[in-house]
């Protein structure tokens, strides 16, 4: 069993800005925009289940990712 | 010069994905790149195995994003944790043997000098402290003496990472870690004051806490070193794996470790010569920016 970060779209605000996970994820490539729904994407193949997007999406208060069990 | 990165059309259906995602939107030739390209760029870092949390991959993120121009830009490694990335990255580098990296990236400034006399030719130095500080010391501060023009990044988790634990001379007086049992005796050297008083024209201590600030900073070491003279930048990147640190916490001990009074808050030397180069930037930069508005 492996965690990786999961993005819940509907609480994301990155359509209002927010780049925090994308910024402090220590993975390159490894979470995307998705520039038609406005909402960031994890890449599960480069994720290395760190849990700092969780941390600091959490901290802004926006608490949209989790880490799921693969 | 533009799109000098190309792909011959013949390989297209046989190259990896990854090059391809590269060569169709990875920032070369892109004069404003930096952390702003995340999410939506390829990055010029592909997977490598340093620890889950890794400090020092957030900072090498930064940095890759942040470089001026990756396309004439050679980096030198050397060992230790960050040589696993190297292998890693769409720019050219070198890997040094431990503690080489100033002699051997001032050998190559000077070979790509006489090589592109016409061509802007960047090098940039990237090693951890036990490469910066004891092995390398006697190749850092000669390349500062003679004002070699590069800049030198020195990945700062105040131990050896990849052996294990071992003091290093940037580690804390009083430390303790695993291979260092009995607590070390001595203070963290003060690097970035020998930098200044060794000719460097630019000095940087910092944390990767902050991107835009990784950013200012490695652009402006980078063009210092091109038009003035050698600098230097030492940037915390805790080893979260040897200070007993879970994988979510390395930005925390960053940014617990800048703050007012500790031993990484931020602070910058420019030399007189430096700040009149950057002051013209500036002025360039204002410039252009009136002209294009009126
Ligand atoms: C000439 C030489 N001496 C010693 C070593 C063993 N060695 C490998 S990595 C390392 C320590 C690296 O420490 P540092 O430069 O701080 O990098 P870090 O791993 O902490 O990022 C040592 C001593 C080596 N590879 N080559
Ligand atoms: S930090 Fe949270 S809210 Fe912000 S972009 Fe990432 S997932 Fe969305
Ligand atoms: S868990 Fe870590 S590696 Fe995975 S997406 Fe989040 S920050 Fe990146
Ligand atoms: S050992 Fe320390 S410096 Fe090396 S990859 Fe792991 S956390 Fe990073
Ligand atoms: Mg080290």
């Amino acid at each position: 069993m492996y965690n990786v970060a999961e993005v819940n779209a509907e609480a994301c605000v990155a359509q209002k800005g927010c780049r925090l996970c994308i910024m402090y994820c220590p993975e390159a490539n490894c979470i995307q925009m998705d520039m038609k729904n406005m909402k960031a994407v994890i890449v599960e193949a480069r994720c290395k289940g760190c849990e700092l997007c969780v941390v600091v999406c959490d901290a802004a208060k926006h608490n949209a990712i989790k880490m799921v069990a693969r | 010069m533009a799109n000098r990165i190309q792909i011959n059309k013949e390989f297209v259906d046989i190259m990896p994905q990854d090059y391809l995602d590269l060569v169709e939107s990875g920032t070369y030739e892109t004069p404003n790149r930096g952390w702003k390209d995340f999410g939506t760029a390829t990055e010029l870092i592909a997977e490598h195995s340093l620890c889950a949390g890794c400090p020092e991959s957030i900072a090498f993120r930064h940095i890759m994003a942040s470089i001026p121009n990756p396309e004439d830009t050679v980096m030198v490694g050397s060992t230790g944790c960050t040589s696993l990335v190297f292998p890693m990255i769409a720019v050219h580098n070198i890997h040094s043997l431990f503690g080489n990296q100033n002699a051997i990236a001032t050998g190559l400034k000077r070979a790509l000098a006489v090589r592109f006399p016409d061509r802007v030719k960047d090098v940039i130095v990237l090693a951890g402290d036990g490469a910066t500080v004891d092995i390398g010391l006697d190749m850092t501060l000669q390349s500062w003496f003679r004002k070699e023009r590069f800049t030198t990044i020195c990945f700062d988790n105040e131990l050896y990472a990849n052996t294990g634990g071992q003091e290093s001379g940037l580690m804390q007086k009083g430390f303790l870690a695993k291979m260092a049992p009995v607590g070390k005796r001595f203070e963290k050297v003060r690097l970035p004051e020998i930098a200044r008083e060794s000719g460097c024209d630019y000095v940087a201590i910092m944390t990767a806490s902050k991107p835009s600030l990784v950013e200012k900073v490695i652009k402006q070491a980078v063009l210092i070193a091109r038009e003035v003279g050698p600098t230097y930048i030492q940037i915390y990147t805790p080893c979260i794996l040897e200070i007993g640190k879970q994988s979510m916490e390395g930005l925390q001990e960053m940014r617990t470790s800048e703050a007012p009074g500790e031993r990484f808050k931020f602070r910058e030397f420019i030399s007189p010569e430096a700040q009149s180069f950057l002051d013209g930037l500036a002025e360039k930069k204002k410039a252009e920016k009136i002209a294009t508005t009126t």
